[in-house]
Parts: structure tokens; C-alpha cells; sequence
């Protein structure tokens, strides 16, 4: 792909130490060492497709989630080498590698370093052991903080994800969190009101009453205190959960939020082609028709959203499957999923592309229900607008 | 046509679930009516509701030739009857066209409330009375008790009680053999003008009306002229025939006989449940006794979720309608609600089961207001006017008093539930009449009390209270005056007409609270605070307030996955679109019926 934005390349790795009660993302405990070893060849095996196909003669950032990567090991550097020699990273690629307390050794950030990696994400969520034993974490405050100092310590960019509206978490342990992310010196924090996702072992405690319901109120007020205290310490919001020092910003993520184009590796894991490149995909490869029970999409798509199956055994066993769902979408669709998008970004949309999209009706409702407001040339979302996203989303869908 | 002396016709009844459908599929088996290979369970019961909830809704007819032991051949006329209270009028006059019936107990639950209530129209009917003790095989089956229990409730010897298992057809022969000898032969005068009862109908798209009718004198043939005595219509007869269960016709039916009779009519309304067919010219002047006018005794509102359905609703209920006259309905709009019907029933069954063929038939999203009864307001100046929902109530200054509908329920129960129970009808306005034991295990309790009551979540209170073992019956006494009062809820200051009902002034302050209260929890949070308020007469009496949401967002995006998101919120807006607008707010359809969910 030739656009000056690039192509984002995600991989997922699949594993974790252990399942957290929250999580339901593919991942589970690797059977035995020789399975992660199958997964990075799985995983390379992928890489190589796509790279036949011309889709990774560019990439401009690379991000390894999960799971938790650095499970891997010596196999994640083996991964990332031969990524490397597989596609092309632009020089200044943003290189990003998830990693939880647990799994993050002092000397494993500085092997990180040497192979260039520039971005680390820790998955800390919280400073208080009693939030973290809810949330069925491994690790504890003490670790989290002596992880993050490493990690500042490195002189690499690192970020720290924060789950907010935990039940039996106070608002003075959140706001103990938050002081301290802040102290690590971390130039990035995502703040996520915690959801509580069918099927997990969190949503059956909350069933039977275990676990009392996260308290949407007190995930409110936490919300806005991040902002306080984050904004006051220079890590300014720049997307719904994700706040940044100027110049921090995920440049991965926030390919997801506006339209650039991506490859998603690994069970589970998402991509998002303009249609003539998927299409161009799909029938050198014969993903439509039987046998695959892929159906081409309209001819009028635009753009296709697609996504690996999740099933972590059939992935080691043939990763280059077809994709286990897509959905396709028109000129229209993509206008209007492009706006909703931009207005989860501090940035907003410009007047003159709602205008032109035919929802200027709507985003002026949702100004007078105080969700956005007109700033200059943009509309952005406000205050009361970060917190009910959902009546911004749904309506902008709705409104089309 | 048939020597009424090998006419055997016979009805069996039973209280819900105690198998009645499953020994009529037997019966059917055993007179090789249905080849084994044809068969599937509860044959009788040709809608899709009335298998899936085992119940039966309209009553039907089938011709068996039994082989009797005695080497002679039989006609037996099964008549198979709706069980339920609401449709009594309907099994009185199903048992008006026999001569008998099986009164069908379960072997391990015993008597039970509709035992009683169908065991006492039988008697009333003069109907020989045949206990079959079923379902035999059950672990829990305990013939003896049951035999006890039939004496002592019913007055009725039991000691020649038939012992079968509908599910392995033991002792089915058996039944039948007792209906040979003990249900007496039809009695008629052959040469008599005719003289046929109605006992069902219903609605075929290419015949029109379809009558279930029994001859008591004369014959019908096909190609007489008939007259409908009770609604006075003159017709011809275009065929006759019987059921077996498909219909086939035949010459002619005669006395004693039972089959089905098509005249071309295509307006149910002209051929009425309990109306006698005579001849056209020198028929009889004297008709079968019992017609009556089926009144409905329960009223709620019908609204289409999506107001552009009011037509396909429309269309619907006259559909639905030419195949049970017993469904009324006018023009309702409501300011909250918009345009739909107001749709009198029988009762609470009928009810659930017309909105769920409207939905399920027609395919429509429905919403229904909470049931209430007719009530009769009196005006000073005399007049009566007739409620029908509670926004037909005149200024209150002019009313001079006013009347609801009282009926007499009978409960039987275990003795141990007896305290239960009690305590419930007190909460319900209950007056308690008498008590009597039918045996150590039964007691037989009677009340009286207002419908309005009944239909106020009773039937569940009264199931949960006594852990499922209280049954009940009860049958209509008429109107007796009343305190009432009519209490209205705002929503956000607005009144919702739809959520207005008819309360006795002593339990108003309570309702208005608890209905409040029920409210707050049903109506979701909205993007701005709405009050609840129950009033009376513009005296608010209580108060609640579903707080303004103030987070709803999902704000983890993980890996790109945009498609998850926007089924997230497709989800979410699915479960608006169940909802209805009123003014601004978007009220969940419970809401309407939260007046019922009240606890006491």
C-alpha cells in the first residue's frame, strides 16, 4: 500500500500467565514450551502471506497485544526479527510491546531496547492489591511500581492502562492510582471504566452476587477525576480512554480511529483493508465461495472490516486461514463510521464532512443535549460528551 | 346415520396438566381414528399455542367406531373441552351435547380447584360421571388417596374408577368400555322438527363458518333450510358432516349424532356459541336451553410499538376475530400511547393468548396497558356508564357511586397453606365465605371478592405462597358498589393516560408508592431526570426520580475492533426500539404492566 499514512500491523499474542476475571479476549495459559514456539512460526507464517499479497511493503507502526507478549520470551525477540525480515518498517516505526508486571524481567525492557522496540504498555490497572485481587491480576501494587520505574528508568516511552469503576474500589485508592502512575514519569495513561463481559468469571460473580455491579455514577466521577489530575500533571486527553504527554500519543491506536488501514496477526485479531486490496486478497487466495463460505461483499464496498478466528488450536494448526467473519462496507457506511469515530478523538470532525455526510441534524441534537459543541471549523465532544459516548455513537450510526 | 342406541357421546375433563389431551391421543390410537405413524401428541389441539402450553383453547369434536367387547360397534362422539376458567361458557355448553363424561384425575395430585368446578357443570348438566384416576405409572401415584378425595370433594362413588396411564395406554380400553355401559344412549325424537345445538365454531378461509353442532331431534341434510333461532338467520345448508379428526362428510346427521355443519355464512357474529339450529319453516319454537351472550370481563389497550402497525393490528383483530367471537375491540387513542384498540376478553388466558397469536401470527410488536374490568360508574342524574378503561370515568363530581364485578373463588389447598392463604385474600379484598375439608391432604376454601383483585398478580401470589399447590376456580356473582378512586402517573410532569388505573381508595396511597417505586427500577436511566408521580384527582401522593445517566460509554476500542463495537451498540438500539416513546422518554413495555407486579 502506497498511502503516506502507511499500513498499522497488530499482532495478538495469544497467551497469559493466567486468564484475568475480567478478560474476555483470546488468550489462555500456553500448553507447554514448544506451543509458543508453534505460535511465533504460526504467527511468521501470517506475516509471510500478507507480505506476498504487497500489503506490508510499508508499515508504520507495529504493535504487539494480547495476551501478554512478553510471555514469550526469548521467542518474542525471534518473533520481532523476523518480522523485520519479513516487511518493510519505516525508519521511525512506532514499535509497541504490552506487557503485564509480572512478566517483565529488568533485563528483558533492555534486550527490548537493543531490538527497537520504542513503546512499552504495561498493564498495570491499579496501585491498590485489593482492586487487582478483584480484578484476578497476578501481580501486585509494589511490582506494578518497581516495573514502571524500570521502564522510566530505560528511557523508553512507556504507557500504563488504569481500570476505573472496579467494585469496592474508592475514589481515594483511584485517585492514590492516578498520583502514582503520574510519579512514574509515564507519558501515556488509558483510563477504562471497567465492563463486565458476558461469559467472564467476573460477569458470574456478579450473577450470584458475589461481586456487587460496577456503580456507573461512581465510574462518572472517576472518570472525570482522571481527567483532572492527568490533564493538571501535562498528560492531556486525546481520545475517549487514552491520555498522552503532546507528542506521546499511540500512533497505533490512533490508526483504528481514523481510517488508516490495518493487518491484524493472530487468533482473534482484527484488519481493516480498503475492499479493492481485501478483494485482490480474497481471490488470489480463494477465500470466496466454497469452500470457505466467505461471500464477496456488495460491489459498492468501500472498505472491509475483517478478523482472524479466535480458536487459538485451528490458528497454530493452519494461520492462514481465511477470515472467520468480515463485513464490508459502502461509501456511506464508511462516512459515517469515520465520524463516529472522529468523534471519539479530542480533535473532533470537521463541520464541512458531517455537513456533507447529511448529519449535521444530528451531531446540532446532540449539541443541545450538551454531548458536543462547534469549535471553529470542528465539532468536538464535551465534558458530558466523553462520559456518554454511546448516545454520541448510536445516534451518529442511527442518524445515517 | 346411526341407531342412537350405539351412540356413545361423552366429553373428558380434568384440571390442567393432569393429561386429559394424552388419553384422547390414546383413544384415538386405540379406535385406529390416527394410523400409529400419523400420531403426535395432544392430535386435538391444532394451534401451535395450545401444544406448547398444553392447554386447550378451543373445543373440538371427533368421531371414534369403537369394537366394544359386547361384538357390537360404536359411534363415540369425544368432545374434547377448553380447561380453563375462561372459557367456561364454552365447556358448559360442550358438555350440554353430551351425555357423559371422564372426569380425569391425576393419580398424584389429586383433586384440584378445576376438578371441582368441572365435576359440579357436569352434575348441573345431569351428565353421567366417569372418574378416571390417570397417570398411574407415576412414582407418586397414590390411587387410593385420590379415590378418598373424589368421594369426600365431589359426592361421587369411586370405587368403580378407571385406572389408566395416558402415556402407556393401560386401562384406556377399560375407559371405554365404562362409557359403553354406564353413559346412556342419546335420547331424541327422530321425527320431531330438528333441533341442533351449537356447541362450537369456527373459521375457514374458503367455507366460512364452521359449526360444531349436536342433533337432539330430527336430522340435518344437506340442502335444508336452516334458521339460527337466536340471531334469526335464515340459511342453507351446504354441508354436514363429521370429524374424524379431518372432516368428511356425510348424508345426514341424526339424533343423537355430533358432526360439524357448513351454511356458507361468512359472519361468525350470526352463528353463536349455545344457539339452537331449527328448520327454516315448521322448525321448533322451543329452543335448547342455556344460550347466553358471551360478555368479555377483562379490558386493556392493545398499541402497536411502531405506530405505522395500527392497520396490520386492525387487520389482525379481524382476522383473529371470525374464529372467536368472544374477542371485542373499539378505536382507542391514547397521548401517550397513540392510536390502538381497546380489547375486551374473558379473561387473563384468553388475553395473554390473543396477544401472543397477534404477535406471533401477524407479526406484529404489541404493547398492552394493564388489564382492568368493567366497572360501572353511576351518575347523579342516574345514569349508568360503563368503564371500560379507566379514562372513561366522568368528572367525579358527578358520580354518585360506583360498581365492579365480585366473583366467588374457590381454592383448594393442603392445610398447611390454609394461614397462606388466608393472608393473601386479605391483602386482595377478599371476603371469606366457608372452608370445609375434603380429606386430610385437600382443603376447600371460598371467598369473595372484586376481578379487579383477582387479576392483580392473585393467581402467581397464590401459586408461590402455597409452593405451587393451591389451585383455583371461580365463577362471576356480579356488580357490588365500591370506594374507588382513579389514580393517574406522571412521567416528568406529564400525565400518562396509559398508566392510569381504577384503585379502592384504601389501597390507593399504597399502590401509588409501590407503583412508583416499581417504576424507578423499570424505566432506564435517561439522558435527563425524570420524576415519577402517582396522583389523585391533581393530589400527588408520591413521588420517585430516575436519576439522569451519566456514563455510558464503551471506551475500550481493542485491537480495531470497530465491528464489535457497532454491534454493541445495534444491540443497544434493538432494545430501544422494544421501547416506546412517550413525550421524550423511553418507557420499557413492563412499564405498563407494573400495577400488576405490585406486592403487597
Amino acid at each position: 500500500m502506497s498511502s503516506s499514512s502507511g499500513t498499522a500491523l497488530y499482532v495478538h499474542v495469544p497467551f497469559c500467565v493466567a486468564k484475568c476475571a475480567y478478560c474476555d479476549f483470546a488468550s489462555r495459559t500456553p500448553r507447554g514450551e514448544g506451543e509458543m514456539a508453534t505460535y511465533v512460526d504460526a504467527a511468521l507464517a501470517e506475516i509471510g502471506a500478507w507480505r506476498e499479497r504487497g500489503l506490508l511493503s510499508d508499515v508504520s507502526t507495529l504493535y504487539f497485544g494480547g495476551g501478554t507478549p512478553t510471555l514469550l520470551g526469548g521467542e518474542l525477540l525471534r518473533l520481532l526479527a523476523g518480522i523485520r525480515e519479513r516487511v518493510t518498517l519505516r525508519a521511525d516505526a512506532e514499535t509497541t510491546v504490552e506487557t503485564n508486571p509480572e512478566t517483565t524481567p529488568p533485563d528483558l525492557i533492555a534486550r527490548l531496547v537493543e531490538v527497537g522496540v520504542t513503546r512499552v504498555s504495561l498493564g498495570m490497572q491499579s496501585f491498590d492489591d485489593g482492586v487487582l485481587a478483584t480484578l484476578g491480576r497476578r501481580h501486585d501494587a509494589a511490582t506494578a511500581e518497581r516495573v514502571a520505574l524500570a521502564l522510566a528508568a530505560s528511557g523508553m516511552r512507556f504507557a500504563l492502562d488504569l481500570i476505573c469503576g472496579v467494585p469496592g474500589q474508592s475514589i481515594a485508592s483511584w485517585r492514590e492510582s492516578l498520583e502514582r502512575a503520574i510519579a512514574t514519569g509515564a507519558g501515556h495513561v488509558s483510563v477504562y471504566p471497567l465492563s463486565v463481559e458476558e461469559g467472564t468469571p467476573l460477569w458470574r460473580s456478579v450473577a450470584v452476587g458475589r461481586v456487587s455491579e460496577p456503580d456507573p455514577d461512581v465510574a462518572a466521577d472517576m472518570m472525570l477525576l482522571a481527567e483532572e489530575l492527568l490533564s493538571a500533571a501535562g498528560i492531556f486527553r486525546y481520545e475517549t480512554a487514552n491520555y498522552a504527554r503532546p507528542g506521546e500519543e499511540s500512533r497505533h491506536n490512533t490508526a483504528y480511529w481514523t481510517g488508516v488501514p490495518y493487518i491484524g496477526v493472530g487468533p482473534g485479531a482484527h484488519s481493516m483493508l480498503p475492499a479493492a486490496a481485501f478483494d485482490r486478497v480474497a481471490l488470489a487466495e480463494g477465500w470466496y465461495g466454497e469452500p470457505w463460505d466467505l461471500a464477496p461483499g456488495a460491489a459498492d464496498a468501500v472498505r472491509v472490516r475483517f478478523s482472524v478466528g479466535s480458536d487459538i488450536a485451528s490458528y497454530l494448526h493452519r494461520p492462514t486461514c481465511p477470515p472467520a467473519a468480515a463485513s464490508f462496507l459502502t461509501a456511506e457506511e464508511v462516512t459515517t463510521e469515520d465520524i463516529m469515530l472522529g468523534l471519539r478523538m479530542v480533535a473532533g470532525v470537521a463541520l464541512a464532512g458531517v455537513e456533507d455526510a447529511g448529519l449535521t441534524g444530528v451531531l446540532e441534537s446532540l449539541t443541545r443535549d450538551g454531548l458536543l459543541e462547534q469549535a471553529g471549523e470542528r465539532w468536538r465532544t464535551t465534558q458530558r460528551g466523553w462520559l456518554l459516548g454511546n448516545e454520541v455513537f448510536g445516534r451518529v450510526l442511527d442518524g445515517a | 346415520m346411526t341407531d342412537p342406541a350405539y351412540i356413545r357421546n361423552f366429553s373428558i375433563i380434568a384440571h390442567i396438566d393432569h393429561g386429559k389431551s394424552t388419553l384422547a391421543d390414546r383413544v384415538l390410537q386405540l379406535t385406529h381414528t390416527i394410523a400409529d405413524r400419523d400420531m403426535m401428541e395432544q392430535v386435538l389441539d391444532s394451534m401451535d399455542i395450545e401444544r406448547e402450553r398444553g392447554i386447550t383453547i378451543k373445543a373440538q369434536a371427533v368421531r371414534v367406531m369403537y369394537d366394544a367387547d359386547d361384538g357390537h360397534t360404536y359411534q363415540l362422539n369425544l368432545i374434547d373441552t377448553p380447561g380453563h376458567v375462561d372459557f367456561t361458557y364454552e365447556v358448559s355448553r360442550s358438555l350440554a351435547a353430551c351425555e357423559g363424561v371422564m372426569l380425569v384425575v391425576d393419580a398424584a395430585q389429586g383433586v384440584e380447584a378445576q376438578t371441582v368446578a368441572n365435576a359440579l357443570m357436569a352434575m348441573n348438566a345431569h351428565l353421567e360421571i366417569i372418574p378416571v384416576i390417570n397417570k398411574i405409572d407415576l412414582p407418586a401415584a397414590d390411587p387410593e388417596r385420590v379415590r378418598h378425595e373424589i368421594e369426600e370433594a365431589l359426592a361421587v362413588p369411586a370405587d368403580e374408577a378407571v385406572l389408566t396411564s395416558g402415556k402407556s395406554g393401560v386401562g384406556v380400553k377399560d375407559a371405554l368400555e365404562a362409557v359403553i355401559a354406564r353413559v346412556p344412549a342419546p335420547v331424541g325424537d327422530p321425527d320431531a322438527p330438528l333441533k341442533a345445538l351449537i356447541f362450537d365454531s369456527y373459521f375457514d378461509a374458503y367455507r366460512g363458518v364452521v359449526a360444531l353442532v349436536r342433533v337432539v331431534d330430527g336430522s340435518i341434510r344437506k340442502g335444508m333450510k336452516v334458521q339460527m333461532m337466536a340471531t334469526q338467520t335464515v340459511t342453507d345448508v351446504e354441508e354436514v358432516g363429521v370429524r374424524r379428526p379431518a372432516n368428511v362428510p356425510v348424508d345426514e346427521l341424526g339424533v343423537g349424532e355430533v358432526g360439524y355443519l357448513i351454511t356458507g355464512l361468512k359472519e361468525p357474529a350470526l352463528v353463536k356459541v349455545g344457539d339452537t339450529v331449527t328448520l327454516a319453516k315448521h322448525g321448533t319454537t322451543e329452543p335448547l336451553p342455556g344460550y347466553r351472550e358471551v360478555k368479555p370481563m377483562v379490558y386493556t389497550g392493545l398499541f402497536p410499538i411502531d405506530g405505522d402497525q395500527y392497520p396490520e393490528l386492525r387487520d389482525a383483530l379481524d382476522k383473529l376475530r371470525l374464529n372467536d367471537p368472544a374477542l371485542i375491540y373499539e378505536p382507542e387513542s391514547s397521548h401517550a400511547l397513540g392510536f390502538g384498540f381497546r380489547v375486551g376478553f374473558l379473561g387473563l388466558l384468553h388475553m395473554e393468548v390473543v396477544k401472543e397469536r397477534l404477535e406471533r401470527e401477524f407479526d406484529l410488536d404489541l404493547l398492552a396497558t394493564a388489564p382492568s374490568v368493567e366497572y360501572h360508574a353511576f351518575t347523579t342524574n342516574g345514569e349508568m356508564v360503563a368503564l371500560h378503561s379507566p379514562q372513561d370515568l366522568p368528572d367525579m363530581g358527578t358520580v354518585e357511586h360506583i360498581e365492579e364485578p365480585y366473583l366467588k373463588a374457590t381454592v383448594l389447598v393442603p392445610p398447611e397453606f390454609v394461614g397462606a392463604v388466608m393472608e393473601l385474600a386479605e391483602g386482595h379484598r377478599a371476603t371469606f365465605k366457608d372452608m370445609q375439608y375434603l380429606s386430610a391432604t385437600t382443603v376447600d376454601m371460598h371467598y369473595e371478592m372484586p376481578l379487579s383483585e383477582l387479576i392483580m398478580d392473585y393467581f402467581d401470589q397464590l401459586k408461590s405462597r402455597t409452593k405451587g399447590y393451591a389451585s383455583l376456580d371461580y365463577e362471576y356473582i356480579g356488580y357490588r358498589p365500591s370506594e374507588l378512586v382513579k389514580l393517574d402517573v406522571l412521567l416528568a410532569n406529564k400525565p400518562v393516560d396509559a398508566l392510569s388505573f381504577i384503585v379502592h381508595k384504601d389501597k390507593a396511597y399504597a399502590r401509588g408508592k409501590m407503583l412508583t417505586e416499581k417504576l424507578r427500577g423499570i424505566i432506564p436511566r435517561q439522558m435527563f431526570e425524570v420524576p415519577i408521580q402517582a396522583a389523585i384527582g391533581g393530589r400527588i401522593i408520591a413521588r420517585e426520580t430516575v436519576k439522569a445517566k451519566r456514563k455510558d460509554v464503551l471506551a475500550k476500542c481493542y485491537g480495531g475492533d470497530i465491528t464489535r463495537k457497532r454491534k454493541l451498540l445495534e444491540k443497544q438500539k434493538k432494545g430501544k426500539k422494544r421501547m416506546k416513546n412517550v413525550g421524550n422518554i423511553e418507557v420499557p413495555q413492563e412499564a405498563f404492566m407494573a400495577i400488576l407486579k405490585v406486592d403487597e
